[in-house]
């Protein structure tokens, strides 16, 4: 076999396989937005797979038409944008002189950082910590409390790590500063990790709500995602709506349920794309040759 | 700070000498570090006082301090409880099979992806790849059930179709495994290639004309190149995955799980929320959560340990 | 590089440091600002007295129609006006997620000073928990000082599911109507094979076999003789055809206390029984919410079901889309499960006449505006208003019964889309007695579903067992019940998917451990507070 066909054989099974796993990545989403765009009488008989049946938007015109809905988007995105630079701004602040092996105290602020992954205090103790500090209700108590996450630490001192020392060391020589060096040399050189944590911060921060259920009552700083939870556990509580005397007809339809996730996810799904042009390859190595 | 500045200006004597020269050269790092290790003192170890809920018949009314102590009395009633063991077990059982399963697979993906020559189908499907992660599992589980369910399932109907017998893929403890891990891979792998591709950025394109030169196959390329430099992200995500070995997320097997496999789909997180949350036996929870704490620990320092004497590469 | 610059970056730095913290308690005085002002500028009416704020909390179930929202609403600004501002009160609501209700409250009572002065529960262990670590106030004195028009309205019958050793812990709510399962069966399955609606259980079993074996559809596959769900309408209507009563029509009220009854075991063989001769659901275990069977039945796939009074007759529900999809399909609601362990009656389970524990907590410091607030409530016609709307707008009254306005336009529609969560003195429409409760209900029905409806109410009241109310908590119940709870549906679900020849060594296996985890200290204190009572 030349190596000409070896090769086409690899690619061939090689697309089909991912094509395969597209396919199945695509589906649930394919059938999520066929429910959103189908009656409740196909959706709750089981009619509906990967096609609208019985289509009709009404789904959307209400989510469209619900002044909360859109202002908690709009709250979201801010939310996200500012949790996901603040977050970076402390992690690389964290990462870099932790990479630093003849910093003195170096493991032992490691070890105060890995312990958190660990030991927590607990809701109560989180809450009234929270309190004390007058964060009930402010945006503040859905920002600063996973400021930093030792994970995405970890990932990115591993990173940093990575980055060939004569680098730094010939800046240092210049007589660049530690402050310097991270910014003229370590943070372009690693745009491409720097995109992922964003990432990882932003879709943390935009599909977390349990922060929300605990320290805000005020609905309009709801985020997106706990509207959605909402809406989503009322079904959830079928027996509790009997023992309370409600109708179930009062729950949230099929429809308005599976518009509302696609409402609540598209926006973020946008967010990868977008970073993928910091994922070009060779970055290190025009680097190195610079 | 005010030392350093001192020193600065008076460059006198040897040992304030040495000192300075250190602080000269690294008090920038300790400026950036310290506003990250404020945040972790306040926000992390300020409520961890909570932790001592472990050690007292905690009352919600008397507070933590106002809580009488009651010793280890909660770690022995907590190791007294047959669920505990099982639901240990099941912890245990399922990391494991999820680090054998789960965690190669994005390695895997991202490799593929990273081979596909044609750039639109490279993005395009990264992009439709990680849509899974942000399903909520609510929605998976509904999903699930639709596509698995002996009767009206998807998968079964085929199945049945074809003259073969119904599989209870989610009453049947075995066979619901496999969907457990399916659901696993599905849901993750996408989103976990995202280090991995971040990684792969850094490979020196010249290695690979240099193989190229040397005629070796794409399969001898991969092995040679491509996986040996994303090796410290896979040590990095190894390690801290150990470390998760006792700990697991509540939602999956939760909602994945059923009454007919209560035998696997248990978990220590399920079994904190039933004695915890719900009954709100605030004590044993935090008795679990301590157990699960210190193993976790000791797990990866000890994963990181072995790690730096086999491969050189470590977390800490 | 010099000493300046440096200077410079860390002064910046603890700057940032400092605008954080200071961006943090000012964002926080905003926040709170914001709410006072609010409040103070929708009451005018001042009196002598202090002003005062009163926080009630109120289950945010995210579905507050625009411009509405759970905190200010059309009902929280007619409480406003009606009871705060003649009483200098600001009524303050605090909006808990639904479904994450108690780990909130939870937080909120340790919190102490964040807790609404009126919060509550419908988990009984809860309220038993909370009584118990001494976190509520004893309400006794204050209702006959302050709450005479609500003593009135809840009655002693009711108010005795908030006592504990004569204490008043809770304010229990109403429930309007106590009616709860019942079942259906497809007439014109029946018809079909020329039968007639089975009588007793054993006439059930025939039935069920005839419909698998006769398949009167045609569904082959789809056929689901008896369709069943891992929900309480299910088992638990089976169940109690099985078990013999503690306490002439009374017996042990929570699910998990099943187990304790003879007759248990009998239950779990017929489950048995019909499981692995095909009758029931195959996938039941995985169907906690009822998804799968409301699916089943409305495809017209099930032959006969046990279901909550109601639960498939609203308007565009399961039942109306079973006729659009099975436009020959007949329903009839039957009482056929006969108990052998009591006489053979239609045994079934009911609610208590209570509804939600209202509680104050001790520390709040506004227990006697809340009591006020829930004696209003309970006064002339609050209770409706909140509940229904305005007369003449949101409805109108046909013999003593109101009946919603369907041609009301949307806007007034929205103004009580919560008042079943604000209303939470009653569960349901409790406008007088039962009957006229259940007509109110009926009432509330599509026209083609409320004949079916008052069957189905009729079938649901017959031989009904009531829950035993003790004058003390069960300490067991508190400790285990969460625990105890979830093992009730392994032991169902295990003893009825296992083989027959090894049902005998699943159902005592699983029994030991029932037993083991709390089950036997359960056992003993409920028999000794039996003891106790008679």
């Amino acid at each position: 076999m030349s190596e000409r066909t070896s090769n086409r054989i690899f690619d061939i099974v090689n697309i089909t396989f991912v094509t395969l796993f597209v396919i199945f990545c695509l589906a649930p989403f394919v059938h999520t937005i066929a429910v959103s765009l189908s009656s409740n009488r196909a959706i709750t008989s089981g009619e509906v797979t990967l096609w609208p049946v019985e289509l009709n938007w009404d789904a959307y015109a209400k989510v469209f038409s619900d002044h909360s809905m859109l202002q908690s988007l709009g709250f979201t995105v801010v939310l996200t944008v500012a949790t996901t630079i603040l977050c970076m701004l402390f992690t690389i602040a964290a990462a870099y002189p932790l990479t630093k092996s003849n910093l003195k105290g170096r493991k032992f602020f490691l070890y105060l950082i890995i312990v958190t992954m660990f030991f927590s205090g607990g809701i109560i103790p989180e809450y009234l910590l929270i309190r004390d500090l007058h964060m009930i209700n402010t945006v503040w108590a859905l920002i600063l409390p996973g400021l930093v996450s030792p994970f995405n630490l970890i990932i990115l001192i591993s990173f940093f790590k990575n980055i060939p020392p004569s680098l730094e060391e010939s800046a240092e020589i210049d007589g660049s500063s530690h402050l310097n060096t991270l910014l003229r040399i370590v943070l372009p050189l690693s745009l491409p990790v720097m995109a992922t944590l964003a990432l990882f911060y932003a879709v943390g921060r935009w599909n977390g709500f349990q922060d929300a259920l605990m320290y805000v009552t005020n609905p309009e700083i709801y985020p997106l995602q706990l509207k959605l939870f909402q809406m989503v556990q009322n079904n959830m509580v079928n027996e509790l709506t009997q023992m309370e005397g409600a109708s179930r007809a009062a729950l949230t339809p099929e429809a308005l349920k599976a518009a509302t996730v696609i409402f609540a996810t598209v926006p973020i799904l946008c967010v990868y794309p977008w970073l993928q042009k910091y994922f070009v390859s060779g970055v290190m190595l025009g680097a190195v040759k610079g | 700070m005010t030392k350093a500045k001192a020193t600065y200006l008076n460059p006198t004597g040897e040992i304030n000498n040495r000192r300075s020269s250190y602080m000269k050269r690294y008090w920038q790092l300790y400026a950036l570090l310290s506003l990250p290790i404020i945040y972790f003192l306040i926000f992390r170890y300020g409520p961890m006082y909570g932790v001592q809920i472990a050690f007292k018949d905690f009352n919600l009314f008397q507070g933590i301090n106002g809580s009488e102590w009651i010793g280890l009395d909660a770690f022995r009633e907590v190791f007294a409880m047959n669920d505990f063991y099982t639901t240990l077990r099941n912890t245990f059982m399922l990391n494991l099979l999820d680090l054998i399963v789960s965690f190669p697979a994005p390695i895997i993906l991202a490799i593929m992806l990273y081979e596909i020559r044609s750039g639109w189908f490279k993005k395009f499907s990264q992009t439709i790849l990680y849509i899974p992660h942000f399903i909520s599992w609510v929605i998976i589980g509904g999903i699930v059930y639709q596509l698995f369910g002996t009767q009206s399932g998807m998968i079964n109907e085929v199945l049945t179709s074809m003259g073969f017998e119904a599989v209870p893929f989610l009453t049947e403890k075995n066979s619901w495994l496999i969907t457990y891990l399916f659901t696993g891979v599905w849901q993750s792998a996408g989103w976990g290639t995202i280090l991995y591709l971040a990684a792969l950025t850094g490979v020196n394109k010249e290695l690979f004309e240099a193989a190229d030169v040397d005629g070796a196959t794409r399969l001898k390329k991969i092995w040679h190149i491509t996986l040996p430099s994303i090796k410290p992200t896979i040590i990095t995500l190894l390690i801290l995955n150990l470390g998760k070995m006792v700990s697991i997320g509540f939602d999956r097997p939760y909602i994945i799980g059923n009454t007919a496999v209560r035998e696997y789909s248990d978990v220590l997180s399920t079994f904190v929320y039933r004695i915890g949350l719900e009954a709100g036996q605030y004590t044993l929870a935090t008795v679990v959560g301590l157990f699960q704490a210190v193993v976790g620990l000791v797990f990866i320092v000890g994963s990181n340990y072995i790690s730096k004497k086999v491969t050189g590469d470590g977390i800490l | 590089m010099t000493g300046q610059t440096r200077r410079g970056v860390m002064k910046k730095a603890a700057g940032t440091v400092l605008s954080l913290m200071l961006g943090a308690s000012l964002l926080a005085g905003c926040g709170s600002g914001d709410k006072e002002q609010a409040a103070g500028a929708s009451g005018e009416a001042g009196g002598s007295k202090e002003r005062v704020t009163l926080k009630v909390e109120v289950f945010d179930r995210g579905n507050s129609p625009s411009p509405h929202t759970i905190t200010n609403n059309w009902l929280t600004q007619y409480v406003q006006k009606e009871f705060g501002d003649k009483n200098n009160i600001d009524v303050e609501f605090v909006p808990v997620q639904r479904s994450e209700e108690t780990t909130k409250l939870n937080v909120l009572m340790a919190s102490a000073s964040d807790v609404p002065d009126i919060v509550f529960v419908y988990d009984s262990s809860v309220f038993y928990r909370y009584a118990q670590q001494g976190g509520l106030t004893d309400v006794g004195e204050l209702l006959k000082e302050h709450g005479t028009n609500l003593t009135k309205y809840l009655g002693d019958e009711t108010l005795k599911f908030g006592q504990l050793e004569g204490k008043q812990f809770a304010i229990p709510g109403k429930r309007a109507i106590t009616a709860r399962y019942n079942s259906y069966i497809r007439q014109d399955w029946l018809d079909k094979l020329g039968m007639k609606a089975p009588k007793t259980t054993e006439e059930l079993y025939e039935t069920l076999k005839a419909f698998k074996e006769k398949d009167p559809a045609g569904l082959g596959d789809k056929n689901i003789p008896m369709g069943l769900a891992l929900a309480p309408s299910g088992y638990e209507t089976l169940i109690y055809s099985f078990i013999k009563p503690v306490k002439g029509d009374l017996t042990y009220s929570q699910r998990y206390e099943m187990p304790l009854h003879e007759g248990f075991k009998e239950a779990m063989q017929f489950m048995n029984k019909l499981y692995n001769e095909g009758l029931v659901s195959k996938d039941f275990s995985l169907d906690e919410e009822e998804e799968q069977l409301t699916k089943d039945f409305q495809n017209g796939n099930v032959g006969f079901m046990t279901e909550d009074v109601g639960q498939i007759l609203y308007a565009d529900g399961v039942m109306d889309n079973l006729r659009k999809n099975v436009p020959d399909s007949k329903v009839a609601a039957i009482d056929t499960l006969t108990n052998p362990n009591a006489d053979n009656k239609y045994t079934k389970s009911r609610y208590g006449s209570n509804g939600m524990y209202i509680m104050i907590p001790k520390s709040s410091k506004r227990s006697v505006e809340a009591v006020k607030y829930l004696d209003w409530m309970a006064s002339g016609n609050n209770l409706l208003t909140m509940s229904t709307g305005v007369e003449g707008e949101n409805y109108v009254m046909e013999d003593g019964i109101p009946v919603i306005k369907e041609d009301a336009t949307q806007e007034v529609k929205d103004r009580v889309y919560n008042g079943g969560d604000m209303a939470i003195l009653a569960n349901g429409k409790a406008i007088g007695d039962q009957e006229m409760n259940e007509k109110a209900w009926t009432a509330g029905f599509p026209k083609q579903n409320q004949e079916l409806m008052r069957e189905s109410i009729a079938v649901a009241n017959t031989d009904t067992i009531g829950p035993i109310v003790f004058n003390r908590p069960i300490e067991a119940e508190a400790k285990y019940g969460t625990a105890l709870n979830d093992k009730l549906k392994v032991i169902i679900v295990q003893s009825t998917m296992a083989k027959p020849d090894q049902f005998e060594a699943v159902y005592e296996r699983e029994m030991q451990d029932f037993m083991n985890i709390g089950g036997s200290e359960l056992k003993k204190e409920l028999e000794a507070a039996l003891q106790e009572t008679n």
